[in-house]
Formats: C-alpha cells, sequence, structure tokens
C-alpha cells in the first residue's frame, strides 16, 4: 500500500471526525474542506494537475458556500458521543474497507480508497439517520456521496478528467445546497429541525404553501437576506420626504470636473 | 453538432441567473433567453454525434435531443407561466440548470460518471425547495430532499462501481448483480418519490414553489432513471441471471406507486399535493420498466418518460395558473374557476385526455407494454389500465370548476382579454395647411409609439390570459408527445452512441449468460424466467433456474 495515499486517507478520515463530532461551526467547516480536498488524492495513480486543481477549487468553492451559509450562527448540535467514538467508528469502516477490499473481486484501486471510502459513510450514519441539526444532516450528505466517490476509485479505473470535474460539480451543488437550508434554518431560527421533525410525524397543513404576494415576498426576502452590520457600519436611514413640505431651496452649483487639456495624453 | 454548445449555455445562462437573483426581472430575462437559446441549439444536436472530452464520451442520440428540445421548451413555457403567476425566485436559473444537468447526465456514456452528474443536478432543486426567508419548515423539506439525493446518489454509484469491472469468479454470483440491481433501482424509486419513498417528495411539494416541481420531481428523476436504463440494458440484462426476486420487488414498488399514486391524489384537497401524487402515480410506470428485462421494455419506456415529464409539466403549470388566478390552492375553495378562467378549462381537459390516454395512444400503448414486459398477465392489464381511474381526480377539479364562482374564485382574475385604455388625441394647433399637415404626420408616428408604449401594460393587464395560453400550449405539446408526433417513436428506438468499451461485467460473463441480438445493438438480452428464454444448463453454470419471475 502506498502510505503517502494512507497517510492522506487517513487525513481524510480525521477530516470526516472533526465535521461530525464539532459542535463549533468553524470546526465543521474545516473538517468539510479537508474530507473534500484530500479525497481526490486518495487514489493510485494521483489525478494530473488540472484535475487536481479543479477538484480542489470545487472544494474551495463548495466550502465557501457553506461559510456564507453558516454566517452568524450559533453551534451545532454535534455528536452526543464524542470524537472518541467517532473516531472508533471511522476506524472500524477503515478496517472494513481494507479487509474488504475489492469486495469479492479483483479491485483496480487502492484499498486505502475503500478504506476511507467505508469510514466517512459509517460517519455520515448517524447525521443522516438521527440527525435534527440541518448543518449535521448536510454534513452526513457531504460523507455518504464523498465516501461513495471513494469506494468507486478503489473498485474501478483511476477517474477521468471528466470523472473529476463532474465530482467537483457534485462538490460545489453540495456545497450550495447545504448552504442554502443552513442559510434558511438561520433565518427561521436556528439549526435546529425540530419543528420540521415534529410536523412530519403530524397532520400535513392544509395548504402546500402560503401564496403571497411577490412585492412582500421580495421585501420578506429582503429583510432576511439583510447581512447584519455593526452599528459603527450602519448607515443613517435616509429620510422620508413629506410630499406636503415646501420643495428645498437649490444649493450652491456643484463645481465643475475640469476637463483635460486637449493634447497627446503623456 | 455536438451537445456541447447546449451545455455551455444552460451553465452560463442558469449561473448568471441565479447570480444577479437580487433583481429578480433580470434574473428571469437571462433564464427565459437561456431556455430560447438551448431549445435552437438542441436542434442541432447531431444523432451520432460523439465527442470525446476529459476521457469521457458524450454522446448524442435521437432521444436525447428531443429530450433537450423539449425540455428547454417546457422550462421555458414553465418560465412564463410563473412571470404571469407568482413570479418566484431563483426558479428560472435553476430551471436552466437543472435541464442542463439531465442532458449532461444522458449524454455520457458511462453510467459512474452519469449517476454524479444526474445527483449534481438535483442538488440545484434544494435551492428552490428551500428559498431564503421560507419557514423553518422550507429548511426541514430541504434537508430531507438533500438527504434522499445524497442516500439514491450514494446506491446508484455504489451499483455502477461493483460490477463496472472485471468480476472473474464473482460474475458467477447472481446475487451480485441482484443486489447491484436492486441499489439502483432503489435509487432510481427515491428519486421519483415513488411509494413508499414518497415522504421527502410529498414533503417537497409542501414547500417548494408549484412552478419548481416538474423539475425537482420529473425531469432531474426521469434522467436518472433513463441512465438507469441503460445501465441496466447494458450491465445486468444481458447475463440472464436468475434475479427474480429483485425484479419481482421492484415491479411491486411500481405497481403500487401507480395504484396508490392515484388513490391519494384522489383524497387530496390541495393542488400541489394532487399534482405531487400524481407524479408519484405516473413514476410507478417508470419504476416498472426498470423491473423488465426485455429488450421489448426499451421503445416504451424511452416514450413513457416523454410523455411522463411534459404532461406532469403541463399539469404542474395548471396548477400554478389557477392558484395565480384564484389566490388559492384549495380545491373546495375554486369554485366556479372554469367560468372564470376558460382557457384554462380547456387545457385541463387537454392535460386529462393526455394523461388518461386511450387505447391505440402511443402513451397508452407504452404503459400497456412496460406492464406486460414486467408484471404477471392479470396484474399487468390493471395496472395498465389503472390511470383510467384518474378521471375521478380531473372529474373533481372540472366539476368545480363549472360550480357558481366562489368568492376567492370572484375576487381573483379572469383570463378575458383586456385592453389599456387609449391616450386622449393630441389636438391640432398648426395655422396654415402646411403645419398642419406636419403636425397629422408627427401625430401619426407619435401615436404608433403610443400603441407601442401600451404593450407593457397590454402584457400586464392580460397576463392571467397569457400565463392560461402558456398552459394550453405546454398541453398541446404533451398530446403532440402522448400521440407519437414529434418523432417520438423513432426517438424511442433510438440508440445512444456508445464508446469505447471499457472494462465491465461483459469481459467476465458468466458462462450462463447466452447471447442474444436485442433491440440495441451492441447491447444483448436473454429473457429470464422458465421457458422462455434458454435454460440455464446452456452453459453450464448449474445455477437454479428462477422461477415466479415478473415476466413470465
Amino acid at each position: 500500500m502506498n502510505p503517502t495515499v494512507a497517510a492522506l486517507a487517513v487525513a481524510t478520515l480525521a477530516g470526516g471526525v472533526l465535521a461530525v463530532s464539532s459542535r463549533d461551526v468553524r470546526s465543521v467547516v474545516l473538517g468539510l474542506l479537508i474530507v473534500l480536498a484530500g479525497a481526490p488524492l486518495v487514489a493510485d495513480p494521483w489525478p494530473g494537475p488540472l484535475a487536481a486543481l479543479v477538484r480542489i477549487a470545487g472544494a474551495l468553492l463548495a466550502v465557501r458556500l457553506i461559510v456564507v451559509g453558516v454566517r452568524g450562527l450559533g453551534p451545532t448540535a454535534g455528536s452526543r458521543i464524542g470524537w472518541p467514538a467517532a473516531s472508533v467508528l471511522a476506524a472500524a469502516g477503515l478496517v472494513a474497507g481494507v479487509a474488504s477490499h475489492g469486495l469479492g473481486a479483483t479491485a483496480l484501486g487502492p484499498a486505502a480508497a475503500q478504506a476511507a471510502g467505508f469510514g466517512l459513510i459509517v460517519l455520515a450514519l448517524a447525521p443522516l439517520v438521527i440527525g435534527r441539526d440541518v448543518l449535521r444532516l448536510g454534513v452526513g450528505a457531504v460523507l455518504l456521496l464523498s465516501g461513495a466517490q471513494l469506494v468507486r476509485v478503489a473498485l474501478d479505473p483511476a477517474p477521468t478528467d471528466a470523472d473529476q470535474l463532474v465530482a467537483a460539480l457534485l462538490a460545489v451543488g453540495l456545497g450550495g445546497a447545504v448552504a442554502v437550508i443552513v442559510a434558511a434554518a438561520g433565518a427561521a431560527g436556528g439549526l435546529d429541525a425540530g419543528g420540521g421533525l415534529a410536523g412530519d410525524r403530524g397532520p400535513r397543513p392544509p395548504d402546500a404553501h402560503r401564496i403571497e404576494r411577490p412585492a412582500a415576498r421580495r421585501q420578506a426576502a429582503d429583510a432576511v437576506v439583510e447581512a447584519p452590520v455593526s452599528p459603527a457600519r450602519r448607515r443613517a436611514p435616509k429620510p422620508i420626504e413629506d410630499p406636503g413640505a415646501p420643495p428645498r431651496p437649490p444649493g450652491p452649483p456643484r463645481p465643475r470636473r475640469p476637463r483635460p487639456a486637449p493634447g497627446p495624453r503623456p | 453538432m455536438s451537445v456541447v454548445p447546449f451545455l455551455l449555455v444552460a451553465a452560463a445562462t442558469g449561473t448568471a441567473s441565479l447570480l444577479v437573483r437580487a433583481s429578480r426581472s433580470w434574473s428571469t430575462a437571462i433564464a427565459l433567453v437561456g431556455l430560447v437559446a438551448m431549445a435552437v441549439l438542441a436542434t442541432t444536436i447531431g444523432p451520432t454525434t460523439s465527442v470525446r472530452l476529459g476521457g469521457a464520451n458524450l454522446a448524442g442520440s435521437d432521444w436525447l435531443r428531443l429530450f433537450a428540445i423539449l425540455g428547454s421548451l417546457v422550462g421555458a413555457l414553465l418560465v412564463i407561466v410563473d412571470l404571469a403567476t407568482v413570479h418566484e425566485p431563483d426558479v428560472p436559473g435553476v430551471i436552466a440548470l437543472g435541464i442542463g444537468a439531465a442532458v449532461l447526465a444522458l449524454a455520457i456514456d458511462d453510467p459512474g460518471a452519469a449517476v454524479i452528474t444526474a445527483t449534481a443536478g438535483g442538488l440545484a432543486g434544494v435551492l428552490v425547495a428551500a428559498p431564503l426567508g421560507a419557514a423553518a419548515r422550507a429548511a426541514f423539506v430541504g434537508s430531507r430532499e438533500l438527504r434522499a439525493l445524497a442516500v439514491a446518489g450514494a446506491l446508484a454509484i455504489g451499483a455502477t462501481a461493483w460490477i463496472a469491472r472485471p468480476l472473474g469468479d464473482l460474475s458467477r454470483v447472481p446475487e451480485v448483480f441482484g443486489l447491484a440491481y436492486l441499489a439502483f433501482a432503489a435509487a432510481v424509486a427515491i428519486r421519483l418519490g415513488a411509494i413508499p419513498f414518497h415522504l421527502w417528495a410529498a414533503r417537497v411539494a409542501d414547500a417548494a414553489p408549484g412552478i419548481g416541481l416538474p423539475l425537482l420531481m420529473a425531469w432531474g428523476p426521469a434522467a436518472f432513471a433513463a441512465v438507469a436504463l441503460v445501465w441496466i440494458d447494458r450491465s445486468v440484462a444481458p447475463l440472464a441471471l436468475p434475479i427474480d426476486g429483485e425484479r419481482s420487488l421492484v415491479a411491486t414498488i411500481g405497481a403500487l406507486s401507480v395504484v396508490l399514486g392515484l388513490l391519494a391524489a384522489a383524497i387530496q384537497d390541495d393542488l400541489e399535493h394532487v399534482v405531487g401524487y400524481t407524479i408519484a402515480a405516473d413514476a410507478g410506470f417508470v419504476v416498472l420498466a426498470l423491473a423488465g428485462f426485455d429488450p421489448a421494455v426499451w421503445a416504451p419506456s424511452r416514450t413513457w418518460l416523454l410523455v411522463f415529464v411534459v404532461a406532469r409539466s403541463a399539469f404542474a403549470a395548471w396548477a400554478v395558473a389557477i392558484a395565480g388566478a384564484s389566490g388559492t390552492r384549495r380545491i373546495p375553495e375554486l369554485d366556479g374557476w372554469a367560468r372564470r378562467t376558460p382557457v384554462l378549462a380547456v387545457a385541463l381537459v387537454a392535460i386529462a385526455a393526455v394523461s388518461i390516454g386511450w387505447p391505440g395512444l402511443a402513451a397508452w400503448d407504452a404503459r400497456a407494454a412496460i406492464a406486460a414486459v414486467a408484471l404477471p398477465d392479470p396484474i399487468a392489464g390493471l395496472v395498465a389500465a389503472a390511470p383510467v381511474a384518474a378521471i375521478v381526480i380531473y372529474g373533481r377539479l372540472i366539476r368545480t370548476g363549472l360550480r357558481r364562482a366562489g368568492a376567492a374564485v370572484r375576487a381573483g382574475r379572469s383570463d378575458a382579454p383586456a385592453w389599456p385604455s387609449p391616450l386622449p388625441r393630441r389636438p391640432i394647433v398648426g395655422r396654415g395647411t402646411f403645419e398642419r399637415t406636419i403636425e397629422r404626420i408627427s401625430h401619426a408616428l407619435a401615436g404608433t409609439l403610443d400603441v407601442l408604449w401600451t404593450v407593457p401594460a397590454g402584457i400586464r393587464l392580460n397576463r392571467t390570459l397569457l400565463g392560461s395560453v402558456a398552459v394550453l400550449v405546454l398541453a398541446g405539446l404533451g398530446g403532440a408527445v402522448a400521440a407519437g408526433g414529434l418523432g417520438v417513436p423513432e426517438a424511442a428506438r433510438a440508440v445512444p452512441v456508445l464508446g469505447e468499451p471499457g472494462p465491465g461485467p461483459e469481459a467476465s460473463g458468466p458462462p450462463s449468460a447466452t447471447i442474444e441480438p436485442g433491440a440495441t445493438p451492441g447491447f444483448s438480452f436473454s429473457p429470464v424466467g422458465p421457458g422462455q428464454g434458454p435454460s440455464q444448463d446452456a452453459g453450464g453454470s448449474g445455477e437454479p433456474e428462477g422461477s415466479g419471475g415478473t415476466g413470465d
């Protein structure tokens, strides 16, 4: 087994453990960055420079989108069993991946990729199945799809450049989806999806969703997307002019900008 | 021409539309122009054109071209209906991106990469399912959708990866192929929202804008299902393995989805719920097609996929137009809608006719053929005829519309044409003949400009009518596809250009696999089940014969 690839597989799994178990949003995002940027390199042979660049750019863009979504939010629910238990789960997945390399037939990729893939899939199960926090659900989705792609790398021939491009698009799509969901949940009060889960078990509301006038809806959306501004940077609101008030007296004429003298430019 | 220009325009206009989302009019205009350009470019996709990019083969086919043309046209019409009614944010850009991703998934000849692309395209739908400023429930629904997409994508990636290489002795184990087949079929059922995997889809119908439902629940999943059908034809069906148990399970899910979806749609009071469950019902035939390991299912399944996406898009657009005109989606509050919006009433009748069909119609024949291949005889007939029960659903809507107008409908908008008030005539003040002549000429020119300036006002006044006409055009498009027009039968029989054969199960085919020429050149089939195909002893594998298969 290539030791560099094995080390990268372990680092990718460590990123997964960090993303799953941490309560600090920044640590979760860092863990996702490690997973998304490290997973493409758990391959033998490594992707070409352009393909690696595309994958890393996709990972950075995905994480950037998630950062935009989680900005200003509090801690996540995190893992109740803590990072040691998550690490043990990941290690179990890793061992299972190495032991079952090829899944019954000759594998065309490295065992480290299957180990990391199984580890990520194991880590993704708890957030996906019992997660009540929308960010954790998103983390679970990212880990599950990253793990499945790693298993594909382990079993099949090395991914082509087109495969890498498609995988980068998937990473960006995942980042955008997680960001949108987290931002919507944050705007509605928090990351906890408990209300939704409770509503899921109860009767559904009669109307699918309330029809809103476009203008009112746009105002509501604008009110939500308005980023929090510190008091020091907040601009004073523009005074509303009274239609009945007399017109303002004309001010002094605006100074005209001097025109440059005609001639050849220096 | 290859599919690349189409994909570039879809990516560019979809992304640009979402980037300028703060200005809703610009966002919509960019997406609309992009969709029209995509429709034009789709007509240039060559059926035998293949281009190799980065190691992947992007192949065109008649069916892909028709899918791209219909997707772009239907997307543009959906945007027009949205523009005329509620004008939801982000939907136009997401439609352009989603159609582009679906076409890319269908063009890639490697099922593994195609599955990843289809999953990535589905993620765009999360943007409309959980928009900014929506309620907490929308965020929850978005996370449910993301979970469904991730699980379906992981299942499909795992299935395609497992058997996409020489398997050696493992190819003698039918359970391997059965498990992979079951995983991919479950992934398709999840993506389509087929019963019993419909919970997430039902919640999406709650939160997502109605105009986004066709993309979320029909176009994207249809591309995913088309990839699955090709994968089954290439990797599983030719091996003639005894996996009848798995096929029966998939066929049962499909049949249940058809029947229970119609039943659920009939008892709903909310229009979007009705749309969602009718989509689940029609998706049942797509799941049934996955259980038909027979060359005879190739053309009907592709015909039905086109009918499914276009007809359901028309119904979703009708529901949005009604809601925009009346201000409510609850059927009990829609009394008299047909009197206020007769164009929409005509459109609903057309949609009902297309959805239900009759023997001899291409859509009906496709459904019957799929059911006949996937199910045993008496059940196949019942399931094929089950969509006739949709008369109850459409009849209820029409009966409600013919009653006296209720309060919501009276307060809503009609689709009767209206004209903007004319501007007052300008007085002639010239003193001499020459002056008055010049004045009249200039007044005529100014009057022409006045007429032009009234066009935006006329559009604004008649937006309900324009939306209704767009729905009617969609219904007509659905009728044309369902009747076998637009070259649907020929396109459905077409075969994509295959790239260079890579390692796959064919390289390690089991001795039991007896190859027979199928409908798809390059593929091979052998009917599964006793009495139909070659016996398992032909290759001397010694494996037990399948019994009780769904195709018997």
